[in-house]
């Protein structure tokens, strides 16, 4: 169907997790058959933190919660760049897997990328993740990245 | 995938804010609303007499024209900070700015702990069984819950809440309405005064504890920089959410001096629920006790949540800023919560609520609501002073055409009032501040215990927090 290639959404929340999706991404996908990548952040303005950055390596305490989100957003795109397809930067404000759907659906995108952290009790009992909540309304397929199998630390 | 399905000319990265300026004034009506109306109403009741609505007139007026002045230094400075990021523009003095975060993150401190005795009494009409002390410790640990888990980031349930916390105190003006209608309401009441030699004195001790009713409001700040033309909406919105607040709380003290005995009142722990008892309306009194108590402690969680979201949101911005132990700034890897904040908060508060019961059970009475309102207060009051003096010092500077002026005079006014205020809670309750000076020094503690282990992060020739100028203007 598609000949220009499809639309892919990149979500990151400034973990590191979602820095290694976006690599994964890039480790098993055809970029020739990808037109353009959105990296969206979202903010989320009611919660404790409403953007947490930890991947820039950016750390000025003047910085605001969008900055920090555009900081975030840029790295993640900063990692894309050069792989081929156009990269488009964008962030967001409202519930994370709202913003995310809203922004896939928004570009017609035919994948989400997203990073799942979720091996722990607070993913299985608690609510479920921004990733699960993604996937359940997402207008396309989803890629849920978890991360790998680490040797136990602490 | 066909290209029409994509918009076109998307901005490279396009500045979306979700705000808008009816959400803002929702979150400031059921942060100011929870806050004490349902909680204090007795004890404000008990210090006025029959006129206590004055009260709640004088305490809405101080606190709106202190709302002015976050409304000029939020359109200002956007960044989600509040009062101690005012203060360091002001004073660019680090001890200052330190003093000032701290004494708001008491504040928050004391007034989660006020909110969580307060549901405990609610909570105590409908199921009397479990000690109170209990209830509010299972209280604090659930909502930090809740944060951690990431339910107060919905929009859709911070509105939701606002609107149950409006229809309780709908259902008060309600009883009001009708037994006006029934020709058995005495006016004469609200022109009462319990001591009856000296008025502004009885007023001014109403406004003290009303006052606890209108704090919240500056909690706005925390969503400035997500609102939608702020210039616009910030001032709208905050003036007005506090406005329809105040009209709210005068009208629902009028309508219960009316309805109930204001000596009952006073010496109720619920005092709302006696406006239920009187039986006016013609539904089953017990169902109708156990649905507005219900409607109470949603009306105080939901207050309450948003003191839980900005104790750990100030621990995090004090972990950046160097002057707390960096652990507070961790993030969850994916719930994006400040789980050390989060859990470091929650025994703050516990640890409060416990002392009150201790004292209680060695023989020295403290009512702990309404101890810890003034204590909340008394911090407060000094943060929002600090807050007016440096929006007055902030004048002509980092202004823009957007940039919201609040008028001179009435600012001036909330200064005076605001002293007024703090000089007569203290010297009426001096031992509020030994609270205080408590809650106080858990923050110097945190700077002590960062100075001792924080060493490591920081760069060599880097001195503390001076990454503020070091990094971001070279």
């Amino acid at each position: 169907m598609a000949t220009k290639g499809m639309h892919v959404v990149v979500a990151t929340d400034g973990s590191k997790q979602s820095l290694a999706a976006a690599k994964h991404l890039m480790s098993f996908a055809d970029p020739e058959k990808i037109a353009e990548i959105s990296v969206v952040g979202v903010i989320s303005p009611y919660a404790s933190v409403a953007f947490a950055d930890d991947i820039s390596g950016r750390d000025d305490p003047d910085q605001s919660f969008r900055d920090a989100a555009n900081d975030a957003v840029a790295t993640v795109a900063g990692v894309l760049e050069g792989w081929g397809p156009k990269v488009s930067k964008k962030v967001r404000s409202g519930s994370p897997a709202n913003e995310i759907v809203k922004a896939a659906t928004a570009v017609g995108a035919g994948l989400v990328v997203v990073a799942s952290g979720g091996r722990g009790l607070s993913e299985t009992i608690l609510l479920g993740s921004t990733a699960q909540r993604v996937q359940h309304s997402a207008p396309c397929p989803v890629l849920v990245v978890r991360p790998a199998k680490r040797k136990k630390r602490k | 995938m066909s290209d029409s399905a994509v918009p076109k000319a998307e901005p490279e990265s396009e500045l979306r804010r979700s705000i808008t300026g009816r959400l803002l004034f929702f979150y400031v009506l059921g942060d100011v609303l929870g806050s004490g109306i349902y909680v204090l109403i007795g004890a404000v009741a008990g210090e006025v007499g029959g006129a206590f609505w004055a009260a709640f007139a004088v305490g809405v007026t101080v606190a709106a024209f202190t709302g002015l002045a976050y409304a000029e230094l939020a359109t200002k400075y956007p960044r989600a900070a509040g009062a101690s990021l005012y203060v360091n523009k002001a004073f660019g003095s680090r001890a200052l700015t330190f003093l000032t975060t701290v004494l708001y993150l008491s504040a928050t401190f004391a007034a989660a702990g006020s909110l969580a005795a307060g549901f405990a009494r609610y909570f105590g009409q409908i199921w009397s069984l479990p000690p109170a002390l209990l209830i509010m410790i299972v209280f604090i640990i659930l909502l930090a819950i809740v944060n951690y888990v990431g339910i107060t980031e919905s929009v859709v349930i911070n509105m939701a809440m606002t609107i149950v916390e409006v229809t309780g105190l709908v259902i008060v003006l309600l009883i009001g309405a009708i037994y006006v209608g029934q020709g058995k309401a005495d006016f004469t009441v609200l022109t009462n005064f319990s001591s009856g030699d000296n008025v502004v004195f009885a007023i001014i001790a109403g406004v003290a504890l009303a006052f606890f009713a209108m704090t919240g409001f500056e909690n706005a700040a925390n969503v400035a920089e997500e609102t939608i033309d702020p210039s616009r909406n910030f001032p709208r919105a905050l003036i007005g959410g506090m406005a329809a607040a105040g009209v709210i709380y005068v009208l629902v003290s009028m309508s219960a001096a009316l309805v109930v005995p204001v000596d009952t009142l006073a010496s109720s722990d619920a005092a709302l629920l006696e406006v239920i008892r009187a039986g006016i309306l013609p539904i089953s009194v017990s169902v109708m006790v156990l649905v507005f108590a219900i409607i109470a402690m949603v009306a105080i969680t939901n207050t309450t949540l948003v003191q839980v979201v900005t104790q750990s949101r100030i621990l995090y911005g004090m972990a950046r800023e160097d002057v707390v132990p960096a652990a507070f700034a961790k993030v969850h890897p994916t719930r994006r919560s400040p789980v050390v904040a989060l859990v470091f908060s929650a025994v703050v508060v516990i640890a409060l609520l416990v002392a009150g019961d201790l004292l209680n059970r060695i023989g020295l009475q403290v009512d702990i609501v309404e101890r810890l309102a003034a204590v909340t207060v008394v911090l407060l009051l000094v943060v929002y002073a600090g807050v007016i003096v440096a929006c007055l010092k902030l004048r002509g500077s980092d202004e823009t055409s957007d940039t919201f002026r609040a008028p001179t005079a009435l600012l001036l006014v909330g200064l005076v009032g605001n002293v007024v205020l703090l000089y007569y809670v203290i010297s009426t309750d001096p031992g509020s501040l030994i609270w205080c000076a408590g809650l106080v020094a858990v923050g110097f503690v945190l700077f002590v215990a960062e100075l001792a282990l924080g060493k490591r992060d920081r760069p060599a020739g880097v001195r503390r927090g001076e990454p503020i100028d070091g990094k971001k203007d070279h």
